[in-house]
């Protein structure tokens, strides 16, 4: 049996698995905990409240005494759902999540397992969960849950191509699917300053992978009044939070290890590890600090608006990204073409963004509104 | 099995869902019901249902006197309840043939414009709750709100329900330092609309929600009998401050504001800009105070109105909000009805409604501003 | 404040204009506080609503509001409230129907507004519009067609009895 070391102890392979993947665990459930006290408090402070303020001093342990609630609660079925498909839906949403973490790399050489495609491993594992909100969606026997199971995997759907291609652009600068390395990598430089655009473009479609403000339609609670989680109660329903934070948080681990350097810049190697992890954990926490504060400040996107943009927007600048991508790289090009292209595609963005605004929209069902009486007599 | 693949000219048997939104609905704005035909994410038909806060204010108002009344037209329009006070005691007056005290007519506009600010403070919150931004405008709106709230409770001690207005003027005199007070006031609510601007007006997804959903043309809007902003927006320059004037009125300068296309941008933007005009009107008001008498000096202990018939319609925040008061002679109203604003300009909820998506259902309820309590009555 | 028809105070109001525009129809005058009241017969008053929308100087495009006043043993009076958007004048229309007849034509055909106004009054007054296009319950319970609680004969404090059966829960019925 091959063995491993792990803490300087050599292991069988499985025990060290097996012990690593109990303390990610272990501490994404804390991190969750801490990302949702966090939010409240973060929220309160936008919107001039003071955010949970009785459980603990300064209200710190407001989410364990949700999670004691949330587990005391009675567990509701309705009478007309699936029972098979309502049942499985929270496993899978919440299991491609958790899988995700075997390949994040927390700091240099700190990850469960480096795979050689650890990035295609993450992002088709993360996808996943998309099925799951339509499993919830339809089983729930609920139409203000079809409605947004429905919208959720549309969005899902589309905002994975741009997430995706985004992420094969910098592949590509690093020739690397391993995201160690490509992490490893960026010790001098971080990928941001040569992929700006592809930045941007990535943390957008993340929020809408994430069903985050303001790609949140599937959950919105002024129109569909919780989505897929409306008929969700008790520990079921502290399921779905425990995924979308974990999620939050895995992706902005991604986010800050492929384009922002990671725990890599601007120290190198050198850094302890210790240190390294806080380099780590601060870059993660400035994504997911912008996360929030967009979800306090954005207004909510409607459906057309929202795959028009993925689709029409983002789609063609993220494979534009592959294609200059492609050429600096096979021609030799010095890299700062690329952050001209960059910055030059944001300023694009913005443009294209300007003018969806400036246009105001029409009535899409006016054929069938046109057909009525009502219209027939005004 | 023939062939996986369908021949082009086959068709899937569709069917619409029926989506029932509300009593109980977070953005329903209280226990209106709309039950909403959808293909897909479009609205094919919207069948709206009230009728759940029906508390027979009208019967009431019958079986009492007439100063027994004004307690039920605070009821009716929680939101500016100051305004509805205002139709019902100007009916009585009007009938009575009561001159009104000039101070207590000052103060009276006064409060109904702060109760029009407020009104519209509510409306901007709860309709950014409606486009989304999670609770910040409502909580930007509500610091204004009860600032405003917590000058009523020190003229008349209720933040609600006042019934402060009397028949023949005021209940009794306002605070010494009601003009510091009201001008305090004025200031904060002049930086709450501009923060609340910032949030709402200036962002792109904001506008890109709102513009051109729930277009209504004038000639519409005007056959369905809507009023007030909902109806400006359109750009009929109707408002009854203006056209029939009551109260002071005249003697203030206030624009009209009117939008051009009708939609629920132009009805959110119509609200803000009113903002600005009220404020405007509440400083002249001040300039005007003069000190006086705010009860007539002889006024009878049993109120008995000749017999007669009126109608008196002042602008209420959300439009026009009408008393039609029909006395026999006696010491009570033999009919009294409330012409509700928002009843009107919910009828054409459908005519907006009817081929936008389901969210856009969400936005141009909001967008008119309904309250239950006013509708229902 | 009554006065009758052609009486000298009537002309500096709009009544020459509406006396010309209900020509043929058989019209009662009277002013109110504000505004001028006329009577109209209730066979004609739909058509005598239309005229008044019709007529150019005084083009009443708005309806403000539409009631009924119960006079108990004088039948029921349907008020119709008018106003012009453009010539921003008000009139007052009034039909007077009897206890044994209470029907009247709708105005639906003439403002889409009357549409709810005339079912809240059809359901509290019991007076049927003829030909309104959705005639159901607007205020109270879908099946409570046979009470109308604006009229005066409906009792105040015993609605319990009259609205007992048939509301309360099935268990506590026995």
């Amino acid at each position: 049996m091959t063995t491993a070391e792990f803490l300087g102890i050599e292991m069988p392979v499985l025990l060290e698995a097996f012990i690593k993947v109990n303390i990610v665990v272990l501490a994404m459930t804390v991190v969750v905990m801490g990302l949702i006290y966090g939010e409240r408090k973060i929220i309160g402070r936008f919107q001039m409240r003071m955010g949970p303020t009785r459980t603990g001093p300064f209200g710190i342990l407001q989410s364990i005494a949700d999670a004691i609630k949330l587990v005391g609660k009675e567990d509701l079925r309705p009478r007309g759902a699936d029972p098979w498909i309502f049942e499985l839906s929270i496993y899978f949403i919440f299991v491609p999540v958790f899988v995700g973490f075997v390949v994040v790399p927390f700091a240099i050489g700190w990850e469960i397992r480096a795979l050689e495609l650890g990035l295609l491993y993450l992002l088709a594992t993360s996808s996943v969960s998309g099925l799951g909100f339509a499993f919830a969606g339809w089983a729930s026997d609920n139409r203000y849950a079809m409605l947004g199971g429905l919208r959720a995997v549309a969005q899902g759907v589309a905002y994975e191509i741009p997430l995706v291609v985004t992420l094969l652009a910098v592949a590509m600068l690093s020739s690397s699917l391993n995201l160690g390395e490509i992490m490893a990598g960026q010790a001098s430089v971080p990928n941001i300053v040569w992929q700006p655009l592809g930045f941007i473009m990535f943390y957008i479609a993340m929020l809408a992978e994430l069903n985050r403000a303001p790609f949140d339609i599937a959950v919105g609670e002024s129109e569909t009044a919780g989505g897929p989680h409306i008929e969700f109660s008790g520990i079921r329903w502290s399921m779905f939070q425990l995924a979308e934070y974990a999620h939050l948080w895995i992706m902005s681990i991604v986010g800050s290890a492929i384009f922002l350097g990671g725990s890599a810049w601007p120290f190198g190697e050198e850094l302890g590890t210790g240190y390294q992890l806080l380099l780590m954990g601060v870059k993660s926490a400035i994504l997911i600090f912008i996360a929030m504060w967009t979800r306090a400040s954005m207004p909510r996107l409607r459906i057309d608006q929202l795959m028009g943009f993925a689709w029409k927007v983002l789609m063609p600048l993220a494979f534009a990204q592959v294609l200059i991508n492609g050429f600096v790289i096979v021609y030799d090009l010095p890299l700062v073409l690329l952050t001209v292209q960059g910055v030059a595609g944001i300023a694009l963005l913005n443009w294209a963004i300007q003018r969806a605004v400036a246009r105001p929209a029409g009535r899409p069902g006016m054929a069938a509104w046109a057909g009525t009486s009502e219209a027939a007599t005004s | 099995m023939t062939s996986i693949l369908l021949p082009a000219s086959h068709e899937f048997e569709t069917q619409d869902i029926f989506v029932n939104m509300g009593p109980q609905h977070p953005s329903t704005h209280g226990v209106f019901r709309m039950v909403l035909e959808i293909d897909g994410e479009v609205v094919r038909d919207v069948l709206p249902y009230i009728g759940y806060l029906h508390r027979g204010a009208e019967k009431l108002c019958e079986t009492m006197d007439y100063r027994q009344g004004i307690g039920f037209m605070d009821r009716t329009e929680y939101l500016a309840a100051f305004n509805a006070e205002l139709s019902y005691v100007m009916a009585v007056e009007a009938l009575a043939g009561i001159d009104v005290p000039e101070r207590a007519q000052w103060i009276r506009m006064i409060l109904c414009e702060l109760n029009r600010l407020s009104s519209h403070f509510m409306f901007l919150g709860a309709f950014g709750v409606d486009v989304g931004v999670l609770g910040t405008s409502f909580t930007y709106a509500f610091r204004e709100r009860e600032n405003i709230f917590d000058l009523f409770e020190e003229i008349c001690g209720d933040r609600m329900m006042y019934a402060y207005f009397r028949v023949g003027g005021l209940a009794w005199e306002v605070t010494d330092n009601f003009v510091t007070r009201v001008n305090q006031v004025l200031g904060m609510a002049r930086q709450g609309i501009a923060d609340l601007d910032g949030l709402l007006t200036q962002n792109e997804i904001f506008q890109a929600r709102t513009r051109g959903i729930g277009h209504i043309p004038a000639a519409d809007a005007i056959d369905w009998g809507m009023s007030g902003p909902s109806l400006r927006a359109s750009g009929v320059a109707l408002d009854v401050r203006r056209d029939e004037p009551y109260l002071f009125y005249p003697q203030v300068k206030f624009d009209v504001i009117t939008g051009t296309n009708g939609d629920v941008y132009d009805r959110y933007l119509c609200r803000l800009r009113e903002m600005h005009e009220s404020i405007k009107i509440v400083e002249q008001c001040l300039q005007n105070l003069q000190p006086g008498p705010i009860v007539p000096e002889r006024m009878s202990r049993l109120l008995r109105t000749p017999p007669g018939e009126v109608y008196i319609r002042t602008e209420a925040p959300r439009g026009e909000y009408g008393v039609y008061m029909v006395s026999n002679g006696g010491n009570r109203p033999w009919r009294c009805k409330v012409r509700s604003a928002c009843l009107s300009n919910l009828q054409a909820l459908r005519d907006m409604t009817v081929g936008h998506y389901v969210s856009d259902a969400v936005l141009i309820l909001g967008s008119i501003d309904i309250v239950l309590s006013e509708v229902d009555r | 404040m009554t006065s009758e028809a052609g009486a000298p105070d009537l002309s500096s109001t709009i009544w020459p204009q509406v006396d010309r525009a209900l020509s043929g129809i058989s019209v009662e005058p009277e002013m109110g506080v504000l505004d001028l009241i006329v009577r109209i017969p209730k066979d004609e008053v739909v058509r005598g609503l239309r005229a008044l929308k019709r007529a150019e100087d005084l083009n009443f495009d708005y309806l403000r509001c539409l009631t009924a006043i119960d006079w108990e043993d004088q039948g029921i009076d349907v008020v119709y409230h008018l106003y012009s958007t453009t010539k921003k004048h008000n009139l007052t229309v009034k039909t007077t129907l009897p206890n044994t007849d209470l029907t009247v034509d709708t105005a639906t055909t003439v403002w889409r507004a009357a549409n709810w106004l005339e079912r809240e009054t059809a359901e509290m007054f019991g007076v049927r519009f003829n030909g309104h296009p959705d005639p159901r319950t607007l205020l109270m319970p879908e099946d409570m067609d046979d009470t109308f609680p604006l009229r005066k004969d409906h009792p105040l404090q015993d609605i319990k009895l009259i609205q007992g059966e048939g509301i309360a829960f099935p268990e506590e019925q026995e």
